[in-house]
C-alpha cells in the first residue's frame, strides 16, 4: 500500500523531468517549468496528484532466511522463504479523479520458533536413519515439554558435560518447527480526487490467509501552501482482523493453553484458538522544500492496537520448581518441570513513531543523498532508532544505481524473556481443609473421596465406599497463574538487539515508458548491535536476503510513442497498410482462455500483458467418466496392499501469467511469459477407509495445503503462414522451461516425514517442453471465428523428482460476434486429452489416496467457454484490451480415479503500443 | 548521555534547516527538485518490501499505518 502511494509519486517527478529535458525552445522550457512548477513539491507525495495517465507494476520477490544456530544440534530445518508476488495500477478517470489497486501474495514455509528453551534442558530429540554404515543422526525433531532438566540452588539451569558432570550452563536456544507452505492474498483498492493545491484518497482493502483475516479502510488528504513549498499530508486509518490459528496437533497436547480456554474450539480433532484485534492509526507528515537542492520530510504516526495482540503460534518455557525441595536446606541441583504456556501480551498497545528524512541534491553527480532517521516507542517499553542512507546515481542510457545502508536497534519489551522460572509446582496433590488428601472419581470429577488409615476410601462423612465402582484418582491442583507475570513473551522480536542491512536496487529505463527493477538487500540481526550495549540473546540471531525484480508500465509514456493516429487504435492496426483497406481490422477478439491465438502487425510494436486463470475442482469422485462411491476408491483408488484412507474434497488453482510479446518482423513475433501460480486443496477420510494406525499421525483435513509461487516459463516465436483479406494462419513453436518447483514436501510431523506433496500439488513440470500450436482466425463484417490446435511433448524422460507429466492435445474451434464497435462476445467448445503421468516420485511421499498414484491423473475433457472481449477504440484507455471467458466442462472422461473441473475463469489484460 | 546529545544535534540541526531553507524558491527554480532522485521515496516498489520485511521482523511502529494493509507475518 505504501508503496503505491510513493509510486505514483517518484514517476510523475520523472514524467516532469523528462518534459523538462525534451523542451527545445526557450518558450517550451519556461512552459515546462512553470508547469513543473505548478505541481512540486506534492507531486513526490500523494497519490492523487501523480499527473500521467496510469501506470501499472509487476513485482516478484523473495526472501529467504539463513539457518538458525541450534548450538550444535542437527539442523535439519528449512530456514523460512516467502515468495511475494506483488501488481498494482493507477488509472485516472477523469483529469482530476483516479482509481487505483493492488494485489500482493505471499507464500511462505520453513521452520519458525515457537519457543525458547535452556539448552540444557535438550529440547530436541534425534531422528536416527538407517544407512549402510550403520544407525546415524539425521536431523533433530523439537520438543517443547523436555524431561530431566536440573537446576541449581541459584536456580541456572545445569548442562552434562562429556564425562557426565554438571555445570552451570545459561545458553537459551530456540525451539524450532517447521510449516508447510501457506498463502496470503491481499487485495486494495483505491479512489482518489485532486484539486490544484489539495488531494484526497479513500482506500479499502482486505488480506485473507487460512488462519488470519483482516479488512482495512484509510482516508488521506494533502494540502500545498506556500506556493507549494510547504506540504502537509494527514491519514487515518481503521483495521478489524479475525483470528483462527489452529493449533499445531504435534506441539498442541504439550501445550499448556488454560489462560486461553474459553477462546479455543474443538472441530475435527483440530484445536482452533479464536481471537479479534483492531487498529486504529493516524499520520500527520510535512513535506517542506528548503532551497532548490534540498528538502525535508517529517512524519508523525500513532497507532492503537487492542484485543488479541499476540502471536497465536508462540509460547512461553515457564520451569516450574517444587519450593519443598528448593527449600529443603541441601546443596543437591534441583528438578525443573519444563512446561510451554502459550503467550500472553497486553490488550492494548500504544505507538508513536517519528520520522524525518532529508534529500540533498549533489550537483557535481547529479545525484541525490537521502538520509532518514527514525524514531518510535510504545507502551510494551519498546523503543526503536532507525538510520538509513541512500544515494540515488542517475547514469547513462537510462540506469539508476541506489546502493542504500541501514541501522537499526531496538529495546526489549518489558514483558520479554527467554524462559521463566516459577517457584511452584505445575500440578500438585490437593489437600482439604483437614490436610487429607483428595482423591475424586475420574467419571464424576465433582465427587470427592478420602483415604482412612487403612487407605480405604471413604466419602466426606467417613462413610466407606465401594471402589471397584469407582474409577478413582488423586485430585490434582495446577499452579497458580497469579504467580507468573500478567504478559509474557518469548518471541525474539520483542527482544533487544540491533540489525545492519545494505543493498541496492537498479533501474533500467527502456523505451516507450517501460522500466525494469531490480534490488537486493542482505540484512542481519544480532543482540550485540544493540544500542547501548547487547541484548543478550545471541541465541535468536540470524540473517536474510531480500531479492525483487519488477517491470513497470507508464501507459501515458507508452502511448505517447505511438505514431499519430495509431494513438487511438491500439488494436486496429490491421493491415491497412498493407492491402490498402480501410474497413479491414485485426482486432484481439480470441477467447481469452486462450492461447498463442493473437499476433502483432506492426514491425517493432509491443505487447504487454497479464493473464489470469482459476479453476475449481469438489464434489465426488470420478472414474472414467461416473461418480464413484468412496468404498470403491478406498478399494481400487491405490494399491491392495495399501488401500485408500484419504480423497480430495477440493482443489483450486490460480495463475498469474506476464505476457511480453514483440514484433520485429511483420511476420515473427517473440514472446516470454513467466508465470506464477498457486494452489490450495483439502483432504478428507474416505467412508470405509482402513482403520487408522497406532501412533501414526495423519492430516486430519481441518486446514487444507497450499502450494506457490513460481511456475515454469513459456517462451515461443510466432510465424505468420498465411494472411489475406478475412483469413489468416500463424504457427507458434513453444518452449516451457522448467522454473517451477516438482519436490516441495508437506511438513514434517513429529518424527515423520510429510514427504512429497501430490503431484498436482507440485508448481511445475519439471521438464523441458515442446509446446507447438498452429492457429487459424477469421473475421468477416461483424463476425470473426477460429480454430487451434496444440500440444505439450515432454522432451525428457523424467524430471528430478522422478516422474513426467503427461503429454496433451488441444483443439479448439470458436466464434465471435461484434456487439459494438468495441465489444465481442464468443462461444466456443474445447477438446483436451492429456495423458497420465510416467514414473513417481524417487522421494518419500505418503500415498494415502488417489492424488498420490501417476494413473489418477489426465482424461479428455470436453469443455464450452463463453466469453466477452473489451477493445478500446479511443479515449483515455485507448489501446487497452480486455477478455474474460468462462469455461464450463460438459464432458470429463479421467484417468484413474479424480474429482473433476467444475469450471474455469480465463482473464486478460494487454496493451500494446 | 550521548545519545541523548546526538538527539539534541540532531534536532538544532533541523531547525536550523528548516528556518534557513525558509528562502522562497521560485517556480522555475526548481527543476532539480523535479528530478526523479529527489523524490521523497525514489523506489517505492522495492520500499514496499522492505517495509513488510522489516513489520514481519522488527518490533518498530509505522508513520504511515494509516495507508493499510494487513496479515500476520506471524513466520
Amino acid at each position: 500500500m505504501q508503496g503505491r502511494v510513493s509510486d505514483e509519486c517518484s514517476n510523475s517527478a520523472h514524467n516532469q523531468s523528462r518534459v523538462i529535458r525534451s523542451a527545445g525552445t526557450a518558450s517550451k522550457a519556461l512552459q515546462a517549468l512553470t508547469s513543473a512548477a505548478i505541481v512540486l513539491p506534492g507531486l513526490m507525495l500523494s497519490p492523487a496528484q501523480a499527473d500521467d495517465g496510469g501506470r501499472i507494476n509487476f513485482q516478484f520477490s523473495r526472501y529467504q532466511e539463513g539457518k538458525r544456530d541450534l548450538f550444535g544440534t542437527p539442523n535439519n530445518f528449512d530456514p523460512i522463504r516467502a515468495d511475494v508476488l506483488h501488481g498494482n495500477g493507477l488509472f485516472p478517470l477523469t483529469d482530476r479523479a483516479k482509481f487505483s489497486f493492488s494485489y500482493t501474495q505471499d507464500t511462505w514455509s520453513g521452520a519458525t520458533p515457537i519457543t525458547t528453551s535452556p539448552l540444557a534442558a535438550n529440547p530436541y530429540q534425534s531422528i536416527l536413519a538407517n544407512t549402510p554404515s550403520g544407525t546415524t543422526v539425521v536431523g533433530a525433531s523439537p520438543l517443547i515439554f523436555p524431561r530431566g532438566l536440573l537446576l541449581d540452588r541459584n536456580l541456572n539451569p545445569l548442562g552434562r558435560n562429556p564425562d557426565g558432570t554438571l555445570a552451570q550452563d545459561t545458553r537459551s536456544v530456540l525451539v524450532l518447527a517447521s510449516a508447510s507452505p501457506e498463502t496470503r492474498h491481499q487485495a486494495n483498492f483505491g479512489l482518489g480526487y485532486e484539486w490544484d493545491e489539495a488531494a484526497i484518497n479513500a482506500s479499502a482493502g482486505f488480506s485473507l490467509e487460512n488462519d488470519y483475516r483482516s479488512s482495512f479502510g484509510n482516508l488521506g488528504g494533502r494540502l500545498d501552501f506556500n506556493q507549494k513549498l510547504t506540504t502537509v499530508k494527514f491519514g487515518a486509518g481503521y483495521t478489524s482482523s479475525n483470528i483462527s490459528a489452529i493449533l499445531d496437533h504435534d506441539s498442541s497436547p504439550y501445550l499448556t493453553k488454560t489462560a486461553f480456554a474459553k477462546q479455543i474450539e474443538n472441530r475435527g480433532g483440530s484445536e482452533i484458538l479464536h481471537g479479534e484485534r483492531q487498529d486504529w492509526s493516524a499520520n500527520l507528515g510535512l513535506t517542506q522544500v528548503l532551497n532548490k537542492h534540498a528538502l525535508i520530510d517529517a512524519n508523525f504516526g500513532y497507532t492503537h492496537s487492542q484485543g488479541f495482540l499476540e502471536n497465536p503460534y508462540k509460547a512461553m518455557t515457564v520451569i516450574f520448581v517444587d519450593p519443598d525441595i528448593l527449600n529443603n536446606g541441601q546443596t543437591t541441583p534441583v528438578p525443573g518441570d519444563v512446561r510451554a504456556l502459550l503467550e500472553q501480551r497486553p490488550g492494548q498497545r500504544n505507538q508513536f513513531a517519528f520520522n524525518t528524512k532529508y534529500i540533498q541534491h549533489i550537483n557535481f553527480f547529479d545525484a541525490a543523498l537521502h538520509l532518514d532517521y527514525k524514531f518510535t516507542a510504545d507502551d510494551w517499553g519498546i523503543k526503536t532508532h532507525t538510520f538509513d542512507a541512500s544515494w540515488v546515481q542517475p547514469l547513462p542510457f537510462g540506469w539508476m544505481f541506489t546502493p542504500r545502508i541501514r541501522y537499526y536497534s531496538q529495546d526489549s519489551a518489558s514483558f520479554y524473556n527467554p524462559y521463566l522460572i516459577s517457584q511452584q509446582n505445575f500440578s500438585r496433590q490437593a489437600f482439604d481443609s483437614l490436610g487429607r488428601e483428595v482423591w475424586v472419581d475420574s467419571l464424576n470429577p465433582n465427587n470427592e473421596y478420602f483415604r482412612d488409615a487403612n487407605f480405604n476410601l471413604v466419602d466426606g462423612a467417613g462413610n466407606p465406599v465401594n471402589e471397584a465402582t469407582l474409577l478413582v484418582e488423586p485430585k490434582t491442583v495446577a499452579f497458580d497463574p497469579g504467580q507468573l507475570p500478567n504478559n509474557f513473551s518469548s518471541d525474539h522480536r520483542l527482544a533487544g538487539f540491533g540489525a545492519l542491512s545494505g543493498g541496492f536496487t537498479l533501474n533500467k529505463q527502456l523505451a516507450k515508458g517501460i522500466a525494469l527493477e531490480a534490488g537486493f538487500e542482505y540484512y542481519t540481526r544480532a543482540s550485540a548491535f544493540k544500542l547501548g550495549g547487547g541484548g543478550g540473546n545471541g541465541f535468536a540471531d540470524f540473517d536474510y536476503y531480500v531479492a525483487n525484480a519488477a517491470l513497470k508500465l507508464n501507459l501515458e509514456s507508452m502511448s505517447l510513442t505511438k505514431p499519430a493516429g495509431g494513438m487511438h487504435h491500439g488494436h486496429h492496426h490491421g493491415h491497412t497498410e498493407a492491402h490498402g483497406s480501410t474497413d479491414h481490422r485485426h482486432r484481439h477478439t480470441q477467447p481469452a482462455g486462450l492461447m498463442y491465438a493473437h499476433m502483432l502487425d506492426k514491425p517493432g510494436q509491443f505487447m504487454v500483458g497479464y493473464r489470469f486463470m482459476y479453476s475449481h475442482q469438489d464434489g465426488k469422485m470420478h472414474h472414467g467418466t461416473r461418480a464413484v462411491s468412496d468404498q470403491v476408491v478406498v478399494n481400487q483408488g491405490c494399491t491392495d496392499e495399501n488401500l485408500c484412507r484419504f480423497t480430495p474434497s477440493y482443489m483450486n488453482m490460480r495463475m498469474h501469467m506476464l505476457d511480453l510479446m514483440y514484433a520485429p518482423t511483420r511476420w515473427l513475433n517473440l514472446m516470454v511469459m513467466p508465470t506464477f501460480m498457486d494452489m490450495d486443496m483439502n483432504l478428507r477420510e474416505l467412508d470405509g477407509r482402513p482403520p487408522r494406525a497406532p501412533g501414526v499421525h495423519e492430516h486430519t483435513g481441518i486446514v487444507g495445503h497450499s502450494t506457490g509461487v513460481i511456475g515454469d516459463t513459456l517462451m515461443a516465436a510466432l510465424l505468420k503462414l498465411y494472411g489475406k483479406r478475412g483469413h489468416r494462419l500463424h504457427a507458434s513453436l513453444g518452449l516451457s522451461a522448467p522454473s517451477g518447483k516438482t519436490d516441495i514436501e508437506l511438513r514434517r510431523v513429529a518424527r515423520a516425514d510429510g514427504g512429497a506433496i501430490h503431484f498436482g500439488m507440485q508448481l511445475g513440470s519439471g521438464t523441458w517442453d515442446f509446446v507447438p500450436s498452429l492457429t487459424y482466425t477469421g473475421e468477416h463484417d461483424r463476425w470473426s471465428w477460429g480454430m487451434q490446435v496444440s500440444g505439450i511433448k515432454r522432451m525428457e524422460k523424467q524430471n528430478d523428482s522422478g516422474y513426467r507429466l503427461g503429454d496433451a492435445f488441444q483443439a479448439t474451434a470458436w466464434s465471435g460476434l461484434d456487439l459494438s464497435r468495441w465489444l465481442t462476445a464468443s462461444v466456443r467448445g474445447v477438446y483436451t486429452a492429456q495423458d497420465h503421468i510416467h514414473g513417481d516420485f524417487n522421494m518419500f511421499n505418503a500415498r494415502t489416496g488417489p492424488m498420490d498414484f501417476p494413473r489418477s491423473y489426465g482424461g479428455q475433457f470436453w469443455n464450452i467457454g463463453v466469453g466477452v472481449n473489451v477493445n478500446v477504440p479511443g479515449g483515455r484507455f485507448a489501446g487497452n484490451h480486455l477478455g474474460f471467458e468462462w469455461l464450463q466442462p460438459v464432458h470429463t472422461d479421467v484417468n484413474g480415479f479424480q474429482l473433476v473441473p467444475k469450471g474455469a475463469l480465463a482473464a486478460s489484460w494487454s496493451y500494446t503500443f | 548521555m550521548k545519545l541523548k546529545q546526538l538527539f539534541l544535534f540532531g534536532f538544532a540541526g533541523l531547525i536550523f534547516l528548516m528556518l534557513s531553507g525558509c528562502a522562497n524558491v521560485a517556480a522555475w527554480e526548481r527543476g532539480y527538485l523535479a528530478k526523479p532522485q529527489m523524490a521523497v521515496e525514489p523506489n517505492p516498489l522495492q520500499h514496499h518490501i522492505q517495509l513488510h520485511n522489516y513489520f514481519s521482523r522488527e518490533a518498530a511502529a509505522s508513520t504511515h499505518s494509516a495507508d493499510g494493509g494487513g496479515g500476520c507475518g506471524c513466520y
